[in-house]
This record gives structure tokens, sequence and C-alpha cells, in this order.
């Protein structure tokens, strides 16, 4: 999968970046929902 | 490299650096500005700040090169240290630290350890371990500094380590934290500018992402047989299960620093520097995004260097470096990348250098000053002085017993003494943390129990178990006649491994059988804590 020999790289790969995005999400909506309030 | 502009280059960078320096030091009027800024960073340069703070010229050169070597397993190590060093730290730990250290009054790590279980003791030793064993790895990347700067410049290494020294012994004096934070903050935009450019331009140069994997999968047969040996199975896969290259990856690399991250002292006394605890939460959004173009970048590149390196010269990269892992990164940016990003590069392992030996240095000064001088009471000796005075005092004796281990250790020293600080911390400080923020039933006693078992077990483990560290020291040797006290695996397996559960357990079972803290100081401590 993704060009990788072994499946634990294609996930590691996988969650590395999907874990970057969880971030930005998490974060981007605790900052929209602290501008509300305020 | 055109030296003339390189050197117009290095000017104007420390010509912003010191206008950053001058900023902070122009807000730092009391002892709490200069120990944490005074508790009023915004959540974005805290995040910046911290991400500078962790990433080392050694986990982008010194790491990315292990990547170059032993291929794309530690994407692991990327995945925790977002997961843990970001997500977990900011959201579960950060809020409560910055929350209880105000109830506290506490400004630095071990006064807020003592603060929490009411023990001087553990203040001064928690002190104690970080401004006797903390210059090891600040002399480490200072090492990495000085070499770069030989090889990027031409300044002697010498006259390079003792420049970089002086430059941040000064700056940190001057500037205080909030100088700190703010250099931290323009260094880590230059560091994420330079890294994700080289992400996008190394898979380019390979083919793009699916075609760059398969075609370093097709490459697999040309693994060294000393290598397959120790357990590689190629870039793309993971290494043999429990052999010595799978030990070295997972527990020294992927678990040491991935959970070693949680108890660093310089990341997390950044917690207390924010306004808003929870404005933390925000924060995550900045802290993600740096963390994965600093070490995703890094163990990409590594691994996919070895493919660029074959089709162009028909080799792979631990023969392009000659052996040397530390020099796979930079000679892979040298053949790829145009002359301009050279400058920039060298800018960003620069800014890599700096922000990770300006936060450690802070951390020793005010360690020296609040944790041992104030704490032990020896301030009386000279009762005039600010705890500034002390503070400042703490960093001129850092980076002096930094720069003398910088000459002392051994070179290739670099990744093993990051290993080594990571491993103690974890050992010595998590459990401690975890339960001063979590578990009120923790005791006083079960508290200096555990962070005296933690480091203990994890030195004992370095100088007699661990191959790597029984070497370098050399006591098993003179001791015994041989490298070290047990045979495989213990020699791979890092200390961490087995003291961060032994910390645990006597935590664990000394605070169920002394007695538990008066209910009034809790009922102070988790004042506001969700």
């Amino acid at each position: 999968m993704l060009g990788m020999q072994d499946l634990w790289i294609s996930a590691a790969w996988l969650l590395s970046i999907g874990s970057a995005v969880g971030c930005v999400i998490y974060g981007a909506f605790h900052w929209h929902y602290e501008n509300e309030e305020e | 490299m055109n030296i003339p502009i390189l050197s117009a280059v290095v000017i104007i960078f420390l010509g912003i650096m010191t206008g950053l320096m001058y900023l902070g030091s122009r807000k730092t009027k009391t002892d709490s500005d200069f120990l944490v800024a005074g508790r009023s960073m915004h959540p974005w340069v805290m995040a910046l700040s911290y991400g500078a703070a962790f990433i080392s010229t050694s986990a982008i050169v010194g790491f990315g090169g292990a990547a170059g070597l032993f291929g794309f397993s530690l994407l692991w190590l990327t995945v925790l240290t977002i997961v843990v060093g970001i997500f977990i730290a900011f959201a579960l730990f950060g809020p409560r630290i910055r929350r209880m250290s105000c109830n506290l009054g506490s400004e630095t790590f071990p006064s807020f350890l003592g603060a929490r279980y009411q023990s001087s003791a553990l203040t001064a030793y928690a002190g104690l371990l970080i401004f006797l064993l903390m210059p090891a790895y600040t002399g480490a990347i200072l090492i990495g500094g000085g070499r770069f700067l030989h090889d990027a410049l031409g300044i002697p290494y010498t006259t390079g380590l003792l420049l970089f020294a002086v430059i941040i012994a000064v700056y940190v004096m001057r500037g205080g934290l909030r100088g700190v934070m703010y250099t931290d903050a323009f260094f880590a935009v230059v560091m994420l500018l330079g890294m994700a450019t080289l992400l996008f331009a190394t898979y380019r140069a390979v083919g793009g992402v699916v075609p760059g994997h398969s075609g370093l999968s097709a490459i697999g047969n040309l693994v060294p047989a000393a290598l397959i040996e120790q357990g590689h199975r190629g870039w793309t896969a993971m290494p043999a299960f429990g052999s010595r290259i799978w030990w070295t990856v997972i527990s020294t690399m992927v678990l040491g620093v991935g959970i070693g991250v949680l108890a660093q002292p310089q990341l997390t006394m950044r917690f207390m520097t924010i306004k808003q605890p929870r404005s933390l939460y925000q924060a995550i959004l900045v802290g993600g995004i740096f963390i994965f173009f600093m070490t995703g970048t890094a163990f990409i590149v590594g691994p996919l260097s070895n493919l660029y390196f074959y089709q162009t010269q028909g080799k792979i990269a631990i023969q392009v470096a000659e052996g040397n892992i530390d020099r796979i990164i930079p000679i892979f940016v040298t053949q790829i990348m145009p002359e301009w990003f050279l400058y920039f590069f060298m800018l960003t392992l620069l800014s890599a250098a700096i922000s990770t030996l300006s936060s450690l240095i802070h951390v020793q000064g005010t360690a020296f000053a609040r944790d041992l001088v104030e704490n032990l009471g020896i301030n009386k000796l000279l009762p005039g002085a600010s705890t500034r005075f002390w503070a400042k005092l703490g960093i001129l004796f850092s980076i002096i017993s930094a720069v003398t281990l910088a000459f002392i250790l051994p070179p290739g020293i670099i990744a093993r003494a990051t290993a080594f600080w990571f491993g103690i911390c974890a050992a010595a400080f998590l459990p401690t943390l975890v339960a001063a923020l979590y578990w009120p039933a923790a005791t006083k006693a079960g508290a200096l129990a555990s962070t005296i078992t933690g480091s203990i077990v994890s030195g004992f483990g370095y100088i007699f178990l661990q191959e790597q560290g029984a070497v370098a020291v050399g006591l098993v040797s003179r001791l015994l006649g041989r490298t070290t006290l047990l045979p495989f695996p213990w020699t791979h397996i890092e200390p961490l491994i087995y003291a961060l559960p032994a910390a645990t357990i006597v935590l664990v079972a000394v605070s169920l059988l002394t007695q538990r803290p008066m209910a009034k100081h809790l009922e102070d401590t988790f004042k506001k804590v969700a």
C-alpha cells in the first residue's frame, strides 16, 4: 500500500499526516469557539 | 557557497534575532518576566517556541540521517511526537500545569513538583538533576552547532563553538524567557519554511509520493549484508521483530524520544507562560503543523535519499556519506536543492540549534536560582541579590560546563546524548508529573522515591547494560573485561523501557503506604482545575 513493502510503514505514513490534520481541525475548532465567545 | 553572500545573510539573521531579544529585554522588568515571561504569552508564540525548543539540529540532521540508514520505521516517532508531544501535552498536561503552577506560585518545573508535593527535597533533587545532567545534552547540541558553523561558514570548530556559546549566553541573560520565546517564534517560522520546502522538493526529485515509495521498495536488495544480519528488511519495511535494529529504532528512538518529550523541563515549563489555560487548545493547531514538518520531513527525506543517490550515483545514502549518518541530510540537500535554498537551509539548522540551546540554558539558570540557591537558603549569603542575579550566574555556570563537556565528549555523541537526556527525564519525572496533575492521593514520599528510582535505574542502565552507553563509559570493561553486564537484548534496550515502569510502581506503592497530603493543600492546588 502506498508503494511501501510493509503495512506497518503505510500506517505510520498515513497516521503522521492524519494526526497533523487532526491537530489542525481540533485547534481550529477551539480557535473559532474562543473567538465566538469573545 | 559564496562566503560574502552567506555572511550577509547570517548578519541579517543575527540582526533580527538581536532586535527580538531587545524587545524581550525591554518587557522584562520582574523576576516573573525573566522566569515565565510574565505568564502573558500568546498561545501561538508559545506553540512555536515549544516546537523550536524541542527540535534541535540533532532531530533534523542526526535522526534524519538515522532514518536514511534504518528507513521509514522512524515515522512512528513522528506519530508519537504529534500525538504525545503535541496533542496529549497541550490538551491534557498543559492546562493543568498552567492552572496549578499559578495556584502554587511556582515558576520553574522543579519548584512546581516540589510545591505540589510539599517537598523542598524533591525541588532540590530535580533542580540538581537538571543542573548536573542537562549540560551533557546542551554540550552535544553545542557540538552540532560548532561543527555546523565550521562546515557552512568555514569558521574554525573551536572558535565557532565558543562564538555560539557567547551569543546564546548574552541573549538569554539579557532577554530572559520573553526574549527567548520571541526569537524562538522567529526561528520556528524559518525552520517551518525550510523543512516544508525540502519535503515537497524531495518528493518531486523521486517522481512523486507512490512512485518514490515504490522505487525505494524496489532497491531493498541494496541493503548491506551487515545491516540485514541486524534485522534490516528494506527502507520501506519494519525491521525484523526483536532484532538489534528493531530495539534501537523502537526503544531508543521512537519510545525514548516520543515518551521522553512529555517530561522535558524546558518544554513543560512553557505551559506556565500562557495567558489563559484554555487557549492551549488552539495552540495544538500550530504545534501539530510544526512538528509534522520537522520530524515528518526528516524521517521521509532520509529514507528517500537512498533512491535519489542510487538513481544519480548508483550508491545508497550511507555509502555516499562514507559511513557517517550525520552527513546524509546535508549532502542530499546540497545535491537536490538550488543554491539560494542552501543559504536558507543553513539558517534552518542555525535556528534549530540556537532555539534549543537558549531554552536549555534558560532552564538551567532558573533551576540554579530558584530550585537550588533560594530553595536551599544559599541566597542568604548575598541578601541584596535578586532571583535574576542568581539566574544569570546559573546561566554562566551552565554555559561554561556545556562548553567544557563539548570539548570532552567523543564525536558521534549528538543523537546518543539526546536519547540519554530524554530517557533520564522520562524515567525520573514522568510518573511524578502525571501523578501531580491527575492523582491527588500521590504523596511526598512516593514522588521523591519515584524520582530517585527512575534516575538511578536509568543511570544504571546507561552505565552497565546498554551497549552504547556502557562502551562510552567503559566501567564494565574495566571491572569485568567485557562490554556490558548482560547479553543481548539488554544491550539494545533503552533503559527507559524498564526504568519508567520501576519508577511508576515505586510511586504507587509508596504513596499507598504513606500519609495522604492534607485536604486543604489539595484543595488549594486543584482550585479551578476541571
